[in-house]
């Protein structure tokens, strides 16, 4: 059940109607009841695996609690970790690594079937989730939820299954079952951060999908700068897309009173890639700080290669070598976790080496900004720096949307070496699939999240805000947004011009 | 300050607004007509965007009006209704959809049998009715109306009610831009229910090299594959038509429509053997759908419709009607006993020939005449002379409009090497100068007058001297010699720059500033009355119209189309091609222009081309 379609609406009322109808102690249960209902509604088959994570994991945490021997619960969560980061791997990555493995193994006579595996919805989401449960239990963070309902529950919780935000136990956990009575205000602020987010996925989101799949198919088609002018638009679209999406999730979760994280945090204004990953799907960062980064680092090889930089290269250098190691392990895991594809991995790699190499150099630049006088807190330095880490994730772009690697390179040196400005015109754009008016659309929308985002960095409360105004402007600005939403947004499919209608004919 | 109780309070109150809003400019504007269009009234745009939908809307309130149906196809549109309601004494009206599904065709034809008086019913197919059945899209452009379909009226008005409010834009839009010719908005003659064809009837057709310039898709006509899938579909669906016509007592008549000879092609011959015998089984069905016309793309919109005029031959087969012209092998009655022979068809190599149903005709064009020339435009008497003598000497009969009309509409063959001769405005000197030489010969020719200035010297009633023009008497006496015909050339659309200054008519377009309104009544009142005088002095039909200075559009060639002007003349140069069944052979005919430097040499250069 897609986020945006009509039946998802529905869903919702009739789960808050229910929700709010029924004795609260039964609260918990309508969601367990709803989150299985949408889950199966993509496919009772793969339910079976969202079941098979839940029990394992439920167990693997009782175990883990009542093991006294250390070896013992590393035993368990190794093994529990391992089957469903495996069954996670399998279903992801089993046939990129059988085609692959075919190419040697063709040599030998032999090859490795490949399979048509459908996969489970959210399942890199629910995935982590379950592993961050089991390794904080493994830490002793907290005890097991001995419920397992209530375990299915928190794996299961039905906004954030599809697509995050990656949420801690300790965080969710408590809020799904404790009860909740109706409150206006969260209402309220559900359904505005709900329109909020549709207002980002089918105002520009599915208006900039279009020119990108227009160009990204068929980019050996187009000049350089027409495919720069598509990879812009395919950052629009995934910003929008991914973040309106985390936000309608949150709006739902609002509605039922539970507070779900924040997944992004303004990107577009960060001042370098490691701050972008601070900033884009943070679920996911924090999880890999947690889970991987400061295991690694504390990690013992790890600190043998810390001893033996510090011998090898004096001063800071010495210290950051291991550190800036931990992160390129980090955001090549990242790439990986995106899909199998090769493309995903040259964009862990290009990201990883990016954000380590400048932790390395890090003190020099900053020597070398002193030197030129530059302030780096200065307002010039800061937009230098944001529009620079904007230029970088621009380029990583290209890897994550690309077909393939070898599409995504020859995509770049169109891009640098034919760029061909002269090939941009009003007309060329028309040809791109979008009117005018989509154009227009999109760019006065992009203002509006960007002004938003521009004020909410400044620290501004816009909804607390917007509050104190009288009924008229606020009746103004929800009309706006429900007029563009249906008329822009519901309505832009679904009409077939006489033009077209008579011409088959 | 408003509470969050009073905000959820103002959402839920601007959904609803909204959503009202949607409902009630939907059924404002209508653009399907499914509410009765009580606004706009503007069935012609609701039947282009879903003529399922529409026609049944309009017929639920309008049927009694009518008591006969074609239906099938959008090919279905080459049946005239005007002949049907002739042939059959009947009130036809064509229930065509778009795309050819059988399924709805069925669907439909239960439903007008249940709720409407139905006589006759005309059920037009094709082979390609067994190769797709039913496209099963339920958009809204597509569907059949809730009662042909039986299904929940609730759900098919919801729909309609929250379509896409850019089809009531539209709607509005093409309102602002409509004119009196169709566009792509509003394809249909409301009243018949067919494609409103008033351009495509006076679209000139006349040599191959150029029809293929205009339709390309001729020369490089797609190759498909098509398999007849739905073949037991389509026969059980006949057979259901067939059972509720015998049940109510209505007249059907079963029609294989014509195809282009390439299109045959996409079948596979065995296949449509089983469909001829199986179907033949059922009902005997009247099949055009190959003869050797089929490979002459002039008969044919596009890859597969055909015009008009095959329509017209066909009706006129089926009918018996001597006064049509029709290839005496064109359709057959397919009956068990010839079925297998008629299928044969599909593997017959038709051959493109067209010597027997074309013929070129050059038209020579002359004004005033002198006894000795005073520039070239005015030829003299001598030269005249000379001309029409070594026309006579290169074996070239003249003929009449009437006779190239009766060539097109009965295929009434025409002698060889013919020309027609024609005189604009309507000099004196045609009558006194090229008359007795025209006589001498034996020659026909036809005269243009502009009504207003007949019978004048001067300029209308100013004192203006002008060359002099003949009278009706002359006239008369030239059309009672057998030898010439009179045809208009406006009454008064021919105007003189010199003597009624800025706002003169000088020819048969708008004035600047004139509204599209005003100039169609100006252009229906000038010719009517221009037909009414001559026809009231002279005594003989008025037919034919020769454009003010060769000047014309398409809308004057649809309103005269439409007072029945079956021949208008330009000053176009170039030679003609006729061709029989084709009216729009005789439209905007092109004109040899005769002059005094044409010599007798020249001018039979320019005859042969």
């Amino acid at each position: 059940m897609s986020l945006t379609s009509p039946l998802f609406f529905l869903f919702l009322v009739f789960t808050l109607l229910i929700y709010f109808t029924l004795p609260r102690r039964y609260q918990w249960f309508v969601l367990l009841a709803a989150s299985y209902l949408f889950y199966a509604t993509g496919g009772i088959k793969l339910t079976f695996c969202l079941l098979l994570t839940t029990i394992t994991t439920f167990f693997a945490g009782l175990l883990l609690t009542r093991l006294e021997k250390k070896n013992h619960k590393k035993l368990v969560l190794a093994l529990v970790l391992l089957f469903n980061f495996g069954l996670l791997a399998f279903l992801k990555y089993y046939n990129f690594a059988a085609a692959g493995l075919n190419i040697f193994l063709a040599n030998a006579g032999y090859t490795l079937p490949t399979f048509s595996l459908l996969l489970p919805l959210g399942i890199s989401f629910y995935t982590f989730q379950s592993a961050g449960y089991l390794i904080d239990l493994y830490r002793g963070k907290y005890r097991a939820e001995t419920n397992l309902a209530k375990f299915a529950l928190f794996v299961s919780f039905f906004p954030q299954v599809i697509q995050g935000p990656i949420s801690r136990f300790d965080q969710l956990a408590p809020q799904l079952t404790a009860p909740h009575d109706l409150d206006y205000d969260r209402l309220k602020y559900g359904i505005q951060l709900m329109l909020w987010g549709y207002f980002k996925k089918i105002i520009i989101a599915d208006r900039a999908v279009v020119v990108v799949n227009k160009v990204i198919d068929n980019f050996a088609a187009y000049p350089g700068s027409l495919i720069a002018i598509a990879v812009f638009f395919y950052c629009l679209q995934i910003y929008c897309d991914f973040s309106g999406g985390i936000d309608i999730v949150r709006g739902a979760a609002q509605m039922l009173g539970i507070n779900l994280r924040e997944n992004f945090r303004r990107p577009y204004f960060a001042t370098s890639l490691a701050d972008f990953w601070r900033r884009w799907h943070l679920s996911l960062g924090d999880w890999m700080r947690d889970y991987l980064f400061f295991p690694l680092s504390l990690s013992k090889p790890f600190y043998k290669l810390g001893k033996k930089t510090r011998k090898l290269f004096k001063g800071k250098l010495g210290k950051i070598i291991p550190t800036s190691l931990a992160s390129f392990i980090v955001f090549f895991t990242i790439g990986i976790w995106h899909g199998a594809n090769l493309k995903y991995i040259a964009f862990g790699i290009y990201n990883g080496l990016i954000i380590s190499f400048s932790i390395v150099i890090e003190p020099y630049w900053n020597r070398l900004l002193q030197k030129l006088g530059i302030n780096p807190e200065g307002r010039f330095w800061l937009v230098v720096q944001v529009l620079n880490t904007n230029l970088l994730v621009f380029c990583g772009r290209y890897f994550t949307r690309a077909a393939s690697l070898g599409a995504a390179l020859q995509m770049l040196k169109k891009t640098f070496f034919s760029f061909q400005p002269n090939a941009v015109s009003v007309q060329a754009l028309l040809n791109l699939g979008l009117t005018k008016t989509d154009y227009l659309i999109v760019l006065l929308g992009s203002l509006v999240i960007l002004g938003v985002g521009f004020a909410q960095e400044k620290g501004k409360a816009i909804r607390k805000t917007l509050e104190q105004k009288n009924w008229a402007v606020q009746w103004s600005l929800l009309m706006a947004m429900l007029l563009v939403l249906v008329f822009f947004g519901i309505y832009r499919q679904g009409f077939i011009a006489s033009e077209f209608i008579y011409q088959q004919f | 300050m408003m509470t969050s109780k009073q905000w959820l309070r103002m959402f839920l109150f601007s959904l609803i607004l909204i959503a009202l809003l949607i409902c009630v400019f939907n059924y404002v504007t209508d653009p399907f007509g499914v509410f009765g269009d009580h606004f706009f009234q503007w069935y012609s745009f609701n039947f282009t965007k879903n003529p399922r939908v529409a026609k049944i809307a309009y017929l639920d309130r309008l049927h009694e009006q009518y008591d006969s149906y074609i239906i099938g196809s959008s090919s279905s549109s080459s049946f005239s209704v005007e002949l049907l309601n002739e042939y059959l004494d009947a009130r036809f009206f064509n229930l065509f959809m778009y795309g050819a599904y059988i399924a709805d065709v069925t669907k439909t034809v239960q439903y007008i049998a249940e709720h409407y008086e139905v006589k006759n019913l005309v059920l037009n197919l094709g082979v390609v009715n067994a190769q797709k059945y039913d496209k099963g899209s339920d958009l809204l452009t597509d569907i059949l109306h809730a009662r042909t379909e039986g299904s929940s009226l609730l759900k098919f008005y919801g729909k309609y009610l929250f379509a896409n409010p850019a089809y009531g834009l539209e709607k509005i839009q093409s309102f602002k831009r409509d004119q009196y010719l169709p566009q792509n908005f509003d394809v249909f003659q409301v009243t018949t229910g067919a494609y409103d064809k008033s351009l495509r009837d006076i679209e000139r057709i006349q040599a191959l090299p150029d029809y293929y310039e205009k339709y390309p898709v001729f020369l490089n006509y797609p190759q498909r594959e098509y398999e007849l899938d739905y073949l037991d579909d389509f026969i059980a669906s006949v057979a259901e038509i067939k059972n509720l016509c015998e049940e109510k007592n209505i007249n059907l008549v079963v029609i294989f429509f014509p195809l282009y000879s390439e299109h045959a092609r996409y079948y596979n011959p065995e296949q449509v053997e089983e469909l001829y015998t199986r179907l033949a089984a059922i009902t005997p069905f009247w099949d055009f759908s190959l003869h050797r016309l089929s490979t002459d793309p002039r008969f044919f919109y596009d890859e597969t419709h055909f015009r008009n005029a095959l329509g017209d031959m066909a009706l006129a087969k089926i009918f018996g009607d001597e006064n049509k012209y029709f290839p005496q092998d064109f359709g057959v009655c397919v009956t068990p006993a010839n079925a297998r022979e008629q299928a044969a068809k599909y593997k017959t190599e038709y051959i493109f020939d067209d010597s027997n149903y074309t013929v070129e005709v050059p038209v020579l064009m002359y004004h005033h005449l002198a006894q000795t020339s005073d520039g070239p435009l005015i030829v003299s008497k001598e030269q005249f002379a000379a001309q029409i003598e070594a026309l006579a000497e290169a074996g070239y009969t003249s003929v009449s409009l009437q006779q190239l009309v009766d060539y097109v509409e009965k295929g009434k063959e025409l002698p060889p090497k013919p020309v027609v001769i024609t005189f604009d405005d309507g000099y004196a000197s045609n009558y006194e100068i090229a008359y007795p030489i025209l006589k001498e010969y034996g020659m026909k020719a036809t005269i243009f007058p502009i009504g207003s200035l007949i019978g004048k010297n001067t300029y209308k009633n100013t004192p203006h001297a002008i060359y002099p023009h003949f009278d009706y008497r002359q006239a008369r006496e030239m059309a009672a010699s057998g030898l010439i015909e009179i045809q208009s050339h406006s009454y008064d659309m021919h105007q003189s720059q010199k003597y009624e200054g800025e706002t003169a008519r000088v020819a048969m377009q708008p004035l600047p500033g004139e509204s599209e309104e005003a100039f169609i009544a100006a252009v229906r009142a000038d010719f009517a009355r221009s037909r009414r005088e001559l026809e009231a002095q002279i005594g003989k039909p008025v037919f034919a119209l020769a454009y003010p200075l060769g000047k014309y559009s398409d809308l004057t060639e649809v309103i005269l189309n439409q007072m029945e002007v079956k021949v208008t003349l330009t000053t176009e140069p170039g030679i003609n091609t006729l061709i029989k069944g084709l009216p729009q052979s005789l439209r905007a005919l092109k004109r040899i222009n005769v002059d005094e430097n044409t010599t007798a040499e020249k001018l039979l250069q320019k005859l042969g081309r």
